[in-house]
């Protein structure tokens, strides 16, 4: 069947059909996004902490405005080369533009990289220290993941499994440092299943609790129908009748007695946990996302409780590249407190002599900075400076500045090299003048330890959201020009103006693309 | 539509004018936030720049859709579709504008504007 109007215009649209279906879809992709712009508006005038402004690095984030407007370019030097049958000219600029958007996903994939190796650490006083985990190689989660210096270690006496929501990888991780180190977890008392005793001591298995959790809900079951059958019993007699007439039986439900002595010998024992001791005691450790820690008792995400000892379990940041008290500062100044006064009473402050030394240098940094202010910009008619320091400026410590402060130069004079604009602080590089401090932090202390991911706060979050829905936008539109490029010689012999048309709607979206970037570079990067 | 060959050569042209002026707004948005002596409004990042950064990229954005996609000769009926979604659009910003915003009890400094 031979298309319709793919090179002729349609009488009533005066369009080629391709052309109308891509506005259509564009007008959609425009609620699309702008459903998320809104929630990024939303979002950051409702934020309940500082907004990161300008937190992250310009350099890439320009770079790919730069590739993406320069793709829009040949994109449509493409199509012109198609309107002037200059094959070649179409297959130059159109690799150029493929080209672009390899670069793009690339520059992105980097940033995103950066960002989940990037450890951030909420202490109870909102002060928020970055840095990095020192990975310990041998640390592996129960899916063999590594596991940073941020775990919790707690000396399990007693574990109390959840028949039902137990979760069998975490029971064999349990299972597998006991091995290792020679301790035993057994049965603390007899149960029965299946009507058969399993005798106090037998060790601890996933298959134990899989026969315990099938022979619980299999009990629940029974109970349930057991205690249904009773209540219908109980109000179908007629004396219930008499006393309920006229009403229905979900009216009466609540007042009915069943006699429970009846339904004893019927029921069965339900195995809702089932507890385990562990001989010698045993020093177990779980990622801090997994387990809520308590001094004497712990639980895990799978409602495993845990009795024993809460041990030293501290998140150890090596490399603290920035310290942040903005968040503290804004909930002093809620409470009405001097937020230096607040600063100088944090327990970063007082614990960490490196931290302070830096507090105090950021000081006169920005002592400096206000008296440069004030000389070029004066006071306005009231007496009060026209321009001051930022939030940022007074509050936060970053790697930049730490650089500045080890080289012994101000604020923002630093010289950093280009990889460190795209790869973050060059640790190695900056080690042999201490410029980043390491940093233990007891537990108790820690409010939220985490990555730069979306879970960190809502502004990565929506950054991400944002910036994953372009990226696919962006692999998507490749794909389908990389089509016309390696795939459209075809179309191009039967009729040019075919190919052209399609490039032409291909190009459309592409420029959308590049449309959306436009807006998504300032508002994510430098606002 | 530009179709003959003489206009579509002209228009390569017009592209790469286009596509000069974009990168250099690009680097002008870039300066505007980042060099102090540029910096509009109070010191750092406030409303001004704010406004003076989103009226960039959506100058860059109507070049991108007069030149590049063809906005500036297009059939009347891709301008409804178009722009029936933009409003939409517009309009949904400022319900959840006017919706995080109370008027009366306007809270300027989150903003950098003065009361």
């Amino acid at each position: 069947m031979e298309i319709p109007y793919i090179f002729t215009p349609r009488k009533d649209t005066g369009m080629v059909n391709s052309k109308i279906a891509i506005w259509l879809f564009l007008a959609s992709e425009v609620m699309l996004f702008g459903g998320f712009f809104s929630s990024y508006v939303y979002l950051r005038l409702g934020a309940d902490y500082p907004w990161p402004e300008r937190a992250l690095p310009v350099l890439p984030g320009l770079i790919n405005t730069f590739v993406l407007i320069a793709s829009s370019v040949t994109v449509v030097f493409a199509w012109a080369g198609l309107k002037l049958r200059k094959w070649r000219m179409f297959q130059v600029n159109m690799s150029i533009t493929i080209f672009c958007a390899a670069i793009f996903m690339v520059l992105k994939g980097i940033e995103y990289n950066v960002k989940f190796h990037h450890q951030a650490v909420r202490l109870d006083d909102y002060t928020i220290l970055e840095g990095h985990l020192n990975y310990d190689k041998n640390t592996l989660d129960a899916n063999g993941k590594e596991v940073g210096e941020d775990v919790i270690r707690v000396q399990a006496e007693k574990l109390t499994f959840s028949t039902m929501r137990y979760h069998a990888a975490w029971v064999e991780e349990i299972l597998r440092q006991a091995t290792e180190k020679g301790s035993k977890i057994t049965l603390a008392e007899d149960v029965l299943i299946e009507g058969q005793s399993v005798t106090k001591g037998t060790e601890l298995s996933v298959a134990l609790l899989k026969r315990v959790c099938k022979n619980h809900l299999d009990s629940r079951g029974n109970n349930a129908s057991v205690r249904t059958d009773a209540l219908r019993d109980e109000w179908t007699t007629a004396k219930a009748k008499a006393e309920n007439a006229g009403k229905r039986g979900w009216e009466i439900a609540p007042t009915i007695e069943i006699n429970a002595e009846k339904i004893a010998p019927l029921l069965k024992k339900e195995t809702s946990s089932l507890a385990f001791v562990v001989n010698p005691p045993l020093q177990l450790w779980f990622p801090h996302r997994d387990i809520k820690e308590g001094d004497a008792q712990s639980r895990l995400r799978d409602d495993t409780v845990i009795d024993g000892k809460l041990l030293d379990s501290p998140v150890n940041i090596h490399n603290l590249d920035a310290i942040d008290f903005r968040h503290l500062v804004m909930k002093a100044e809620e409470k009405g407190l001097d937020p230096i006064v607040a600063i100088e009473n944090s327990w970063l402050i007082k614990n960490s002599e490196e931290a302070k030394a830096a507090w105090n240098w950021n000081k006169e940094q920005t002592a400096k900075l206000e008296k440069e202010l004030l000389d070029n910009y004066g006071v306005d008619e009231k007496g009060v400076a026209k321009r001051v320091p930022t939030e940022t400026e007074r509050y936060r410590i970053g790697w930049k500045d730490f650089i500045s402060k080890a080289n012994g130069v101000d604020k923002g004079d630093a010289e950093i090299v280009i990889s460190e604009e795209f790869f973050g602080p060059n640790y190695k590089l900056r080690e042999a003048k201490h410029t980043f401090p390491h940093l233990k932090i007891p537990r108790k202390e820690v409010f939220l330890s985490g990555k730069f991911t979306p879970a960190w706060n809502t502004y990565y979050a929506i950054y991400f959201t944002m910036t994953f829905l372009h990226g696919l936008h962006v692999i998507g539109g490749a794909v389908v020009l990389g089509y016309y490029l390696f795939r459209g010689k075809k179309m191009y012999q039967s009729n040019p103006e075919w190919l052209a048309n399609r490039v032409e709607v291909g190009g459309l979206f592409w420029h959308f693309v590049d449309l959306v970037w436009i807006f998504l570079f300032p508002i994510l990067y430098l606002m | 539509m530009a179709d003959s060959p003489e206009l579509i050569k002209k228009s390569i042209k017009t592209y790469t004018l286009i596509g000069l002026v974009l990168f250099i707004f690009t680097g002008v948005t870039v300066a505007v936030a980042t060099v102090p002596a540029l910096d509009i409004g109070v010191h750092g990042f406030d409303a001004w720049d704010m406004i003076l950064g989103l009226a960039i990229a959506s100058f860059k954005a109507t070049l991108v859709g007069y030149i590049f996609m063809h906005l500036n000769h297009e059939k009347k009926a891709i301008y409804w579709i178009f722009f029936g979604a933009i409003v939409f659009f517009a309009f949904m910003i400022i319900l959840f504008m006017s919706a995080e915003s109370d008027l009366i009890h306007y809270n300027g400094f989150r903003f950098g504007l003065p009361y």
